[in-house]
């Protein structure tokens, strides 16, 4: 099965990537490609650079590449604003998503689904299509629709706001989604809402990146590849048993590559 | 940064109202003097009590000073520079609309205020002031039927003389301030509204006023009596043309409420604001106040404030009945050089009485917005309770907020709580919006006017939609 | 307005220095300030005269200390009437300052005032002796807490200075006490400058007595990475200002101040705040409580001001006051003025009464109204007095006064 997934052409390509925020380097050197259908798991302390790796791919202000490139479909993205981005198909779920008080969640929701639609070359949803639509999408991550007559994420509880992220994926249809910490926060019966809403939305076209440093979510979303990332590189790349492994040994164990790999 | 200079270019968008109608006037010579009161009185054949009400307050006027202590810079006014009345000719004596000159109707056409019978909005009575006059006022019928009068204020003052000779100057006295003194001398038109008891409106009325010529000022007067158990919704829409010199808007409002009436009125303001560095643009110095005579009474403003070069603007409450209420929600957007002073005053004398205060403050290119409130509690204003809160929002490092409460009380027995802050369209924000697909500019103007959420909410469904509209386009650069 | 009518004679003091001759000479053409100005419009006009109403030339009495010194520990100076400081620790020195620096560093102050906005300070200039001023230079950590009385003598007016430069790296608890006598009115003004990374717990103090009246200016200036506290209580007087001016010169400092004000009787207590960020980073904290009763007036005005350079600062101000009585009068006037759009600031302000569900559910627990209320408005003043810098053996005699109604 996988041979036949490597015939078709990367969604996703990040070549020796390096980056830096305010003349700090955060990135050194990363490679990865994501292929249609895969699902990857980046692993990693905190700080070695897996957020930072999610929000460049977005498409950030605050950072800055210094070398490298990621391409998407074959295109570099490296200048494109990152409603373009999201508007192509390129979707990070947010590891602590921000509030934005006053703006309705549904009209927000409406709007972003409608961008990526015209890009899509859809047709437009009015308000009552939408409706429909949105309220079919609840349903996947259990959300109650009084939800979206709130504020973006204002008040909402952890669980909920990453609740709502997977809902905008639903919504959005990315071809590729990076999930950042989706499972962070969450007690294990909100994570599994999550993770069964990550695993319907995906599909053979569509590929996933999980960052993460548990395994927990690796249990019920298992991944093609694992990659474990220290000081802005990825120091080593395996099957989905390496995360058993690194949940074994702990992240000690991965020092040793490092060194070896530097 | 990058985002900040794109902000910037987000909130600069040409003024769409700028056009000028050629139309034939009649306008008096400029000046003001006992003669011109006396000129303009007789032009509108006023009843002698009108007259000595005007030269009375032109008497005090010239003892009073200009103010200055508002937190705004302007060049001085010449007022002997000014010209009074200036009136679009028409016919003598208009029997209906289809006699009203087709330029002035295809001025308010293209405001989006059609007036003609086939195509007048349905389900809002307008009257439209033209410079000095007021030219049409639709649905009179239909209203006179529930008994509801909604005419131009120099009908009124033929038609139900007892009421302007009671009510005139009973909220707002010709020597309140200096502006309301000039406008109570030389007032050339307005809107009249009256409610008799116990009766609902059954539309919203609104007044569109359109200053067409540069050289002349504008001192409209409205009146509006909610006589008890009645309640009226009123809108009114302001716009001018744009001219590089200083047009000067002095209006008085006058609001009565009697037991349990209430008044909602909704203003959304966009005068000519003059250019980029600050080039003409209209002097908006108005004075507005509403006066809960009745108990349970209520009076409400809400103000969407965009344009005018200065506004220098508080409508005010005095809540007077037992719990009456009194409320004020109000946006304000400044851009350019513009210049706002605009908040309101609460004053509480009756026992139970209670005010709201809900104020944004949107600040961007150099400009200055300051809200400045009064809350004061009388020493009979038992129970009473106020509660205020003023936002303010800054686009770029060089506009400024500023806020002034002033808060005043002499009753142990009332709770006063006002809360301010301020805050940035944060990068993080923008970036959440935008990793969702969302246009810069919309993403812009998506919390702009969820930053104003509070006070659209308050405003009449039709109203709501145009001040949304009318914040996107101030926001929106390349489109419009 | 003896005072005023003195100083327009130029009768106030045979052989001015040259800083009373500078303000003098400001002075005299323009003795008032404008009393419709926002800084002084809410002033009680018969008050204020009162203020002024009593002679500058009548012989200052020995100040009587509501306390004795019991601990060594406390390094205490009494303006007028500490000669000669020198202190040198093991890790610290408290010197008193060269009259060369002191006139230097008032000179240069003065000449940035305005008529209006420093009349305090400049009144307090042209009135104030050469012995009656007192400077310091303290430096060094591990300082025993120092406490500097100031007090007024009945039936005159007299006027007092405190300068005091806090070197780098140096950490103290500074207390002031400004007491009142009968029929008396004292003006009192304080400059604080801390330079960076020094950090200053500073109390004050001001209570009177029958017909005392207060004029405390206190003007702070803070480099950056300095930390300045203060805890301040007035309370007892016919009439007092409290005027307080911050300036974080190159921001990235931190201030947090607490004030408590009671007014009884027939009082006008007035607190003037203005904080100025004129660099980046700063942070500001401040709440003013003010209690009013009987007939009395409590007036707060408080203005943070944050210009473009300031981007980043944080700032919040809360000012919440008590109304007990009918007769008695409110004035609150938070305000912000700002430029920078990079900025977190927020202010409030409450006016209420005692909370009636609190005092019902405590006297449903058998406690008496007024020992209920006295529970309440302990808890009311608590969070602020907490910060007054005063060793805990001194705190009787303010428990005492406090409660004493």
């Amino acid at each position: 099965m996988q041979s036949k997934k490597k015939e078709l052409n990367p969604i996703l390509e990040v070549n020796n990537l390096f980056a830096s925020t305010e003349d700090l380097p955060i990135l050194k050197g990363v490679t990865i490609s994501v292929h249609p259908g895969e699902i990857h798991a980046i692993m990693g302390r905190n700080g070695c650079g897996k957020s930072t790796l999610s929000k460049i791919i977005a498409g950030h202000p605050s950072y800055t590449i210094t070398k490298g490139e990621i391409k998407f479909s074959g295109q570099d993205i490296q200048s494109l604003e990152p409603e373009k981005r999201a508007q192509s198909g390129i979707f990070l779920g947010f590891q602590y998503p921000i509030e934005i008080p006053g703006v309705s969640n549904l009209e927000f929701l409406r709007v972003a689904t409608n961008a990526r639609r015209k890009f899509l070359k859809k047709e437009e949803l009015d308000t009552f299509d939408f409706e429909d639509l949105v309220k079919e999408k609840l349903d996947l991550v259990k959300m109650d629709s009084a939800f979206l007559s709130r504020s973006i994420n204002q008040g909402f509880s952890g669980g909920e706001k990453k609740r709502n992220e997977i809902l905008q994926m639903a919504l959005l249809e990315p071809k590729i989604a990076i999930l950042d910490e989706t499972d962070s926060g969450l007690d294990i019966d909100a994570l599994r809402i999550v993770a069964s809403g990550i695993k319907k939305i995906s599909n053979h076209e569509t590929g996933i990146i999980l960052i993460t440093h548990y395994q927990r979510l690796l249990d019920e979303i298992k991944p093609d590849y694992v990659h474990v990332m220290a000081d802005g590189q990825i120091i080593k790349t395996g099957e989905s048993d390496l995360a058993l492994e690194l949940e074994k040994h702990g992240y000690e164990w991965t020092d040793n590559f490092s060194k070896q790999y530097r | 940064m990058v985002s900040e200079n794109l902000v910037k270019n987000v909130v600069s968008e040409p003024y769409k109202y700028g056009f000028v109608t050629d139309i034939e006037t009649e306008k008096i010579s400029k000046g003001l003097s006992e003669d011109t009161i006396r000129l303009i009185s007789a032009k509108k054949e006023e009843p002698e009590y009108l007259l000595k009400f005007r030269l009375n307050a032109f008497k005090k006027w010239q003892k009073m000073k200009e103010p200055n202590w508002a937190d705004i810079g302007y060049k001085d006014i010449d007022y002997q520079d000014i010209i009074y009345y200036s009136a679009p000719k028409q016919k003598e004596k208009i029997s209906s609309l289809d006699e009203v000159d087709p330029k002035l109707l295809e001025t308010f056409d293209k405001l989006g205020i059609p007036l003609t019978e086939q195509k007048k909005l349905t389900n809002v009575a307008v009257d439209a002031v033209f410079d000095s006059v007021s030219i049409a006022t639709t649905f009179r019928k239909e209203l006179a039927e529930y008994g509801v009068i909604f005419c131009s204020i120099s009908e009124a003052v033929k038609d139900h003389s007892h009421l302007i000779e009671k009510y005139l100057g009973s909220v707002v006295p010709a020597n309140d301030n200096y502006f309301a003194a000039l406008n109570s001398a030389v007032f050339s038109d307005g809107s009249f509204v009256y409610i008799p008891k116990g009766v609902k409106c059954p539309m919203d009325l609104s007044s569109y006023f359109r200053i067409n010529s540069g050289d002349s000022g504008q001192f409209e007067r409205t009146l509006i009596i909610a006589e008890e158990s009645s309640s009226v919704s009123y809108l009114e829409g302001c716009t001018a043309p744009m001219f590089d010199t200083n047009t000067l808007h002095a209006a008085v409002v006058e609001l009565i409420a009697l037991d349990d009436a209430a008044i909602k009125y909704s203003t959304v303001q966009n005068w000519y604001a003059g250019d980029e560095e600050g080039i003409g643009g209209i002097f908006n110095f108005v004075t507005k106040r509403g006066k809960c005579l009745g108990k349970r009474s209520k009076i409400s403003w809400s103000q969407v404030e965009t344009g005018s070069a200065i506004t220098w603007k508080y409508p005010s409450c005095l809540l007077l009945g037992e719990e009456s209420v009194g409320e004020f929600y109000s946006v304000a957007l400044t851009n350019n050089l513009q210049q706002a002073d605009t908040g309101t005053k609460m004053i509480h004398i009756g026992p139970k009485t209670k005010s709201t205060i809900v104020s944004k403050g949107i600040s961007a290119g150099n400009s200055v917005n300051s809200y400045r409130g009064l809350v004061k509690m009388g020493s009979k204003a038992v129970g009473s309770r106020n509660y205020s809160q003023c936002d303010s929002m800054l686009i770029g490092d060089q506009a400024a907020a500023n806020t002034f409460p002033y808060i005043q009380s002499q009753q142990p027995n009332s709770e006063i709580e006002h809360e301010a802050s301020t805050c940035r369209i944060s990068e993080d924000q923008l970036f959440y919006l935008q990793s969702r697909g969302i246009e810069f500019e919309e993403a812009v103007s998506m919390m702009v006017s969820g930053f104003c959420r509070d006070v659209f909410n308050q405003l009449p469904m039709e109203f709501a939609a145009e001040a949304d509209k009318l914040l996107s386009l101030k926001l929106e650069g390349s489109v419009g | 307005m003896q005072i005023i009518e003195e100083i327009k004679k130029n009768e106030l003091v045979g052989n001015p220095t040259e800083i009373q001759k500078i303000c003098l000479n400001k002075l005299k053409l323009n003795p008032l300030p404008n009393v419709k100005s926002e800084l002084w419009r809410l002033s009680n006009k018969s008050k204020f005269s009162s203020f002024l109403d009593y002679s500058h030339k009548n012989k200052e009495s020995k100040i009587k200390l509501p306390y004795e010194n019991e601990s060594q520990n406390v390094v205490r100076l009494i303006i007028g009437e500490n000669s000669i400081i020198n202190l040198e620790g093991e890790n610290y020195s408290i010197r008193k300052l060269e009259d060369s620096q002191i006139i230097d560093y008032i000179k240069k102050n003065i000449s940035n005032f305005d008529q209006n906005d420093n009349w305090s300070d400049l009144l307090n200039h042209c009135l104030c002796s050469k012995k009656n001023i007192l400077g310091l230079n303290i430096s060094g950590n591990k300082i025993p807490p120092i406490e500097i009385f100031s007090a007024s003598s009945s039936e005159s007016f007299n006027a007092k200075t405190l300068i005091v430069f806090f070197e780098k790296n140096c950490k103290v608890d500074l207390s002031q006490i400004n007491l009142g006598n009968q029929n008396s009115s004292l003006s009192q003004s304080t400059y604080l400058c801390l330079e960076s990374n020094s950090s200053v717990n500073h109390g004050v103090v001001s209570y009177g007595e029958n017909k005392s009246n207060l004029l405390n200016s206190l003007n702070i200036v803070q480099k950056a990475k300095s930390e300045y506290s203060l805890g301040s209580l007035h309370f007892k007087y016919n009439f007092a200002r409290f005027e307080l001016r911050i300036n974080q010169l190159e921001g990235d400092a931190k201030t947090i101040i607490k004030g408590v004000q009671i007014t009884k009787n027939n009082d006008q207590i007035a607190t003037y705040t203005k904080m100025r960020f004129n660099g980046p980073n700063g942070k500001f904290d401040q709440i003013n409580k003010s209690l009013a009763d009987d007939k009395s007036h409590a007036v707060f005005e408080g203005a943070i001001i944050v210009p473009k350079i300031a981007q980043k600062t944080d700032a919040s101000q809360l000012s919440r006051n008590l109304l007990l009585s009918k007769n008695a009068k409110v004035d609150t006037k938070p305000q912000l003025e700002i430029v920078a759009d990079d900025v977190k600031c927020k202010h409030g302000a409450t006016i209420s009464q005692l909370n009636d569900e609190e005092l019902f559910y405590m006297r449903s627990r058998g406690l008496t109204l007024s020992e209920a209320s006295k529970l309440q408005l302990s808890s009311y003043f608590q969070e602020i007095i907490a910060c007054i810098p005063i060793p805990k053996n001194r705190w009787d005699l303010l428990d005492k006064l406090l409660t004493e109604n």
